[in-house]
């Protein structure tokens, strides 16, 4: 057998230990999980960020570079208690940046599309459903008025909507992780014991 | 102790076991269902079918390494289709850990199964990271992301990157994803540069996407191991997503029992205390 594949095996087999109760096996394997996942991004972002868009660059002559560098720099400041204040710098680029950016991307790509894809089909049944869909469970989340009479029957109609969808996502949701147990399965008795071809 | 308060307090740990036995006994005695192939799956595969012999298309695998027994069998289906129609393949991931090496994996086994040429038929552009600046950035110039491929050879040098720097060169986009990453596929790639995108995302993810595939967003979506099944079935292909539903099916059908069950127990122990 070969070691790595048995090793994988074994480290399976001590994860679904906790199937039957919390073990030190289990807990073994976990934290070796964790402590190589941190180990593995912390080299990736070393080398695909601080190596290949940072320093490459910048001793290829884009001294501008300079400054995100010194921001990345400023974000450590919070170790310190004296200087925690100066990655607030750093992170208010980040989350001004991200926000300007994610804004009128999400506007333009998700939210005008859907409303727009909502109210055009209001002609057929199912657009009728969606918009029906739509209004109840708003209406369902809109807590300024107590739910009695036409706002409750709407909010109740809403609970149904919002039901119905987390039955689907459960069903699917099942279906995944069932799915992922099968792979599991499929390497203990087709990869590590050879059982089945 | 009677039969009503047993269905609502026996040991979780039975139904664990029966799961488990639903599947691995399959795989000594393989049970098959019958497989209906879905309208949203059809559309993914009549999209590939519709480009031309010899088109460009993108396939970047948003996916992390813990996903793979769901995602693999989809992107192997999709893969194969593309190699089928001798589509050239633009492959990318903006998952580092795990997400480039997979990429390898699938692309260098299909390729070869295929007879395909790394560098002609297909292309390994890797990991980079801000997956919003590599969106955003493709949607002009691929070279400005990625001067090279996934193991440092400059995409000038790649045949099939001559006619290829962004997006209106390549016909179609298949992104395969177990995270948000897909909703940036549409909102950048497809909602802002026109792509035509297809989704294969984990099952957890498929109901959430169905709102764009209604508004025209999407092309179509494959859903999990049942997504890859369909699409093994269309391309005439059973693998390992086909062999893992006879398991699935096996196992819904015993949640379903339980969950009966559990409900009879709960409405039958609810009378009983009405009654005392």
């Amino acid at each position: 057998m070969d070691p790595v594949t048995t090793l994988t095996a074994l480290f399976t087999l001590a994860i679904y230990s906790f199937l039957y109760r919390d073990n030190p096996v289990y807990r073994f394997a976990e934290h070796v999980f964790a402590g190589l996942s941190a180990g593995y991004y912390s080299g990736l972002i070393f080398q695909s960020v601080l190596v290949q868009q940072l320093w490459q660059p910048l001793i290829g002559g884009k001294l501008w570079l300079i400054v995100p560098g010194i921001l990345g720099v400023l974000t450590f400041a919070r170790l310190s208690t004296k200087w925690s204040w100066l990655s607030r710098v750093a992170l208010a680029f980040v989350i001004g940046a991200n926000a300007g950016i994610l804004l009128m991307q999400q506007l333009h790509g998700l939210v005008l599309p859907q409303v727009a894809e909502t109210m055009i089909n209001m002609g057929t049944i199912k657009g009728l459903l969606v918009v029906v869909g739509v209004i109840s469970t708003l209406m369902y989340f809109y807590f300024s008025k107590p739910h009695k009479g036409a706002l409750g029957v709407i909010a109740n109609v809403g609970m149904w909507f919002i039901m119905i969808s987390f039955g689907a996502h459960f069903g699917y949701t099942v279906m995944a992780r069932v799915s992922l147990l099968i792979g599991r399965v499929q390497f203990l008795v087709i990869d590590w014991l050879h059982l089945v071809d | 102790m009677s039969w009503t308060a047993h269905l609502t307090s026996f040991d979780r740990r039975w139904i664990y076991l029966l799961i488990a036995l639903s599947v691995i006994l399959p795989m000594f005695f393989p049970v098959s269902f019958p497989e209906r192939v879905t309208e949203q799956t059809r559309s993914v595969y009549d999209a590939m079918e519709a480009l031309p012999e010899g088109s460009t298309i993108m396939i970047p695998f948003e996916i992390w390494p813990s996903t793979l027994p769901e995602t693999e069998p989809l992107a192997r289906a999709a893969v194969r289709h593309a190699f089928m129609r001798n589509f050239k393949i633009v492959s990318l991931s903006n998952i580092g850990a795990g997400g480039p090496s997979i990429t390898e994996r699938v692309l260098r086994e299909e390729g070869d199964a295929f007879g395909k040429i790394y560098g002609v038929d297909y292309v390994n552009l890797g990991f980079k990271a801000n997956y919003l600046a590599v969106l955003t950035g493709m949607g002009t110039s691929i070279r400005s992301i990625y001067p090279t491929d996934h193991s440092g050879t400059p995409l000038d040098s790649l045949p099939i990157m001559q006619t290829v720097d962004r997006y209106d060169d390549v016909q179609f986009v298949f992104a395969i994803s177990d995270n948000a990453t897909i909703e940036y596929w549409i909102s950048i790639v497809g909602a802002r540069f026109g792509a035509k995108i297809g989704a294969g995302v984990t099952a957890v993810m498929a109901p959430k996407l169905f709102a764009y595939l209604d508004a025209g967003q999407l092309v179509g979506i494959l859903g999990g191991m049942k997504g890859g099944a369909e699409y093994e079935k269309l391309i005439n292909r059973p693998e390992w997503a086909t062999r893992g539903m006879g398991a699935q099916s096996l196992v819904h059908l015993v949640i379903i029992a339980f969950i009966v069950l559990g409900n009879i127990g709960f409405i039958a122990s609810r009378r009983n205390k009405a009654a005392e």
